[in-house]
C-alpha cells in the first residue's frame, strides 16, 4: 500500500463517463503529474482526491485511511486553483492564516506560521497587502502558501500556472518544485503543458479520454512511449509509414530510400510499419554508422536554442531539430540535403 | 488638448434637474406656511405630532427586521442556486418577481386570509406585515445578491475555503457575506427605501406605519405633509449613508474591485 491510493476510480456524469478505472499509487513525498488534453479527466480525478467530486466506483485511501466518502473539509488536503482563489476581502496574511484559524490555533501560532510561509514563498514583507494589490504570480505564491500552511498530507495543484505569463510560469515552476522537495510533501499536479509535467515530476500519468494511457518517469515516458497517443502527445514526433523490406534484419523503406532500425519490426495496418522518430534524433549531413536519407528543405524556423527544419523525404515531411551553434550554417528552403539518424534512434509502434 | 465635454455636462445637468427640481419645489412649498415669508412653521407643527415619531420609529424597526430576514433568506438561497442548482435559477427568479405580477392589495388579502385564523395567526403581530415586506423586497434583494455572486468566482472561493477545512457556516460568514458587501448594500438600500414608503400593506393590515401616516396628514393638511416628506427624504438619505459607513467595516480602507 502506498501513501495515496486511488483504487480503480471511475466517475460518470449522467451518461457521460469522465474518468474510467483510474488506478494510481503515489508514494510519500512524490510529485506526480496528470498530463493530458482538456477534457481527458485529469481535473475530475484531482477533484475526486480533493473531495469535490465523489467517485462513481472505486476508493481513495490516504495514509491508510479510506477518505472516499469524506467531505473536502475533513480530508486534510491542500489545494491550489488555476484562478488563485484568494479571498479578496482578506489580506495576504489572513488568507494564509485562514485554515489555521479554522483549526483553532492560537493567535501567536498563526502569526508565526504565516510568517514562516511568507518566507518560504519569498514574500515576507507583503503580509498586509490585499490580493488585488499583487501580480498574478504573487497571488499564486500566496495561494500555495495558504494551501501549505495547514500542513496537509497531500498538496493538489490544478493547472496552477496556466493563467500566468510564460516567463513567470517557468520561474514559478521551479519554485513549486523547490518548495515541494524542501517540505517533502506528496503532490499531485494537473497540467496540459507537457514541458511543465516533464520538468517537475517524479512520475507522469498521461491521460486521454478518461483513461490512463501510461504512467512513468518523464525520461521513460518520452523515450519509451507505449501507446501512439503518448508518443504523439508528449513531445514532437515524426510518424512515418514505411514498407517492410526484411523484418528480421530491421530493414525498412521510406518512399524507396532504405534504412535500418534496431527496434523489433511489426507490421501494422496494410502490412506497413509505423516508424517513430524524434526530431532531435535527426541530424543535418551524414554521420558514420547512421541511416542516410535524401530530402529537400521545406522550411527553416529559428527558435533560439533550437533550429526547427522541415524536410521533405519523398512524400513525407519530417521535422528535424538542430541545436543552435554560432557557426551553424542554416540550410535554405528548396535546398537538397542529406539527413541522418542512428538505427537505434527510431522505433516501430506495434499494432499501428 | 482635450475638448470640453459639453454634451456630457448638458446631460448631467438635465439629469440633476429632473431629480432635484421636484425636491426643491417641495422644500420651497413646505417653507411657505405663513404667508409672505419663509419659515419652518410646517416643520414645527410636524415635530409636535407624536404620531410622526411613532410611525417613523415603527417603520424604521420593521425595515431593519425586513432587511435581516430578507438577507438570511435570499443570500443562502441565491448562493445555493448559483453553486449547486443552476437549473433552478429561472424558477427562483420567477418567484422573486411575484410582487411585480401580483398587486399589493391582492398579496395583502392573501396574507390576511392565510394567517388571519388558526393554525398560524400572524396578523395580530407585525409578523405578517414583515413577511409581506420581505416578499415585496425580493426582486430587488435577489437581483442585487445574484449579480454580486456572479461577479466573484463563488465556486472556487467556496472550494478553496472547504479545502482549508471550513464548514458551511464559516464559508457564509467569512467568505460569502464579506465578498458580497457592495451587492448586499444596494439590496439593503432598496429594501429600506421600499419599506419606509410602503402604504398598501400597512394600511390594509392596520399598522401605524410611516406611509399611511403621510397619506393621512396629506389628506387633512396642506403644508405639513410636504415638510414631513422632505424630512423623511433626508432621514432616509442619512440612514443610507449610515449603513454605508457602518458597512465599510473596521479596516477603513475599502476595496471595491475584487481580485480575480
Amino acid at each position: 500500500m502506498a501513501f495515496l491510493d486511488i483504487n480503480h476510480a471511475s466517475k460518470a456524469f449522467g451518461e457521460m463517463s469522465a474518468v474510467h478505472d483510474f488506478d494510481l499509487h503515489v508514494e510519500k513525498g512524490e510529485l506526480v503529474s496528470f498530463l493530458g488534453p482538456s477534457g481527458c479527466g485529469k481535473t475530475t480525478t484531482l477533484r475526486m482526491v480533493a473531495g469535490f467530486e465523489m467517485p462513481t466506483n472505486g476508493t481513495i485511501v490516504l495514509n491508510g485511511k479510506d477518505i472516499t466518502n469524506q467531505s473536502p473539509n475533513e480530508r486534510d488536503v491542500g489545494m491550489v486553483f488555476q484562478a488563485y482563489a484568494l479571498f479578496p476581502n482578506m489580506t495576504v496574511g489572513d488568507n494564509v492564516g485562514f485554515g489555521l484559524k479554522i483549526a483553532k490555533k492560537t493567535k501567536d501560532e498563526i502569526a508565526q506560521r504565516v510568517q514562516e510561509m511568507l518566507s518560504l514563498i519569498k514574500m515576507p514583507e507583503l503580509g498586509d497587502r490585499y490580493p488585488y494589490q499583487l501580480s498574478g504570480g504573487q497571488q499564486q505564491r500566496v495561494a500555495l502558501a495558504r494551501a501549505l500552511a495547514i500542513q496537509p498530507q497531500v498538496l493538489l495543484l490544478d493547472e496552477p500556472l496556466s493563467a500566468l505569463d510564460a516567463k513567470i510560469r517557468v520561474e514559478l515552476r521551479y519554485e513549486i518544485r523547490r518548495i515541494q522537495q524542501q517540505l517533502r510533501i506528496t503532490t499531485i499536479y494537473v497540467t496540459h503543458d507537457q514541458e511543465e509535467a516533464l520538468t517537475l515530476s517524479d512520475r507522469v500519468v498521461v491521460m486521454n479520454a478518461g483513461r490512463i494511457e501510461q504512467i512513468g518517469p518523464p525520461f521513460e515516458l518520452y523515450n519509451f512511449p507505449t501507446t501512439p497517443f503518448v508518443a504523439s502527445f508528449v513531445g514532437t514526433l515524426n510518424q512515418l509509414r514505411c514498407k517492410i523490406m526484411d523484418a528480421a534484419a530491421g530493414r525498412l523503406s521510406l518512399d524507396g530510400q532504405e534504412f535500418r532500425t534496431t527496434s523489433p519490426v511489426v507490421a501494422g495496418r496494410g502490412g506497413d510499419a509505423l516508424v517513430m522518430l524524434r526530431p532531435e534524433e535527426l541530424h543535418l549531413g551524414s554521420q558514420e554508422g547512421a541511416n542516410h536519407l535524401k530530402g529537400i528543405v521545406e522550411s527553416v524556423a529559428f527558435l533560439g536554442s533550437v533550429v526547427r527544419i522541415h524536410v521533405k523525404l519523398g512524400s513525407s515531411i519530417v521535422t528535424l531539430d538542430a541545436l543552435n551553434e554560432r557557426n551553424l550554417k542554416l540550410p535554405k528552403t528548396g535546398e537538397s540535403l542529406v539527413v541522418s539518424f542512428p538505427p537505434h534512434g527510431c522505433w516501430v509502434m506495434a499494432g499501428e | 488638448m482635450r475638448r470640453f465635454p459639453i454634451w456630457s455636462w448638458v446631460w448631467l445637468l438635465i439629469g440633476l434637474a429632473y431629480f432635484f427640481i421636484p425636491l426643491a419645489s417641495t422644500l420651497e412649498f413646505s417653507l411657505r406656511m405663513i404667508k409672505g415669508r419663509y419659515t419652518f412653521e410646517a416643520y414645527r407643527v410636524a415635530f409636535q405630532d407624536p404620531r410622526f415619531y411613532q410611525s417613523f420609529g415603527y417603520s424604521l424597526l420593521w425595515a431593519v427586521l425586513t432587511i435581516i430576514i430578507s438577507l438570511l433568506l435570499v443570500v443562502p438561497t441565491a448562493y445555493w442556486v448559483q453553486l449547486k442548482l443552476p437549473k433552478v435559477r429561472p424558477y427562483v427568479e420567477f418567484v422573486t418577481l411575484m410582487p411585480f405580477v401580483v398587486p399589493a392589495v391582492v398579496l395583502t388579502f392573501g396574507l390576511v386570509r392565510t394567517y388571519g385564523h388558526p393554525p398560524l395567526v400572524l396578523t395580530t403581530t407585525p409578523a405578517a406585515l414583515i413577511v409581506g415586506y420581505v416578499v415585496l423586497s425580493l426582486p430587488y434583494m435577489y437581483r442585487s445578491v445574484d449579480s454580486g455572486l456572479r461577479a466573484v468566482d463563488i465556486r472556487t472561493l467556496t472550494e478553496a475555503a472547504q479545502s482549508l477545512g471550513a464548514g458551511w457556516g464559516t464559508i457564509m460568514k467569512d467568505v460569502i457575506f464579506p465578498n458580497l458587501r457592495v451587492a448586499l448594500l444596494s439590496g439593503v438600500f432598496l429594501t429600506f427605501a421600499i419599506v419606509m414608503g410602503e402604504f398598501t400593506f400597512a394600511a390594509l393590515m392596520g399598522w401605524p406605519a410611516f406611509g399611511p401616516y403621510i397619506e393621512e396628514i396629506g389628506a387633512m393638511r396642506a403644508y405639513t405633509p410636504q415638510a414631513v416628506s422632505v424630512m423623511s427624504f433626508l432621514i432616509t438619505w442619512g440612514s443610507i449613508m449610515l449603513i454605508q459607513w457602518v458597512g465599510r467595516g473596521g479596516r477603513g480602507e475599502v476595496q471595491i474591485s475584487g481580485a480575480r
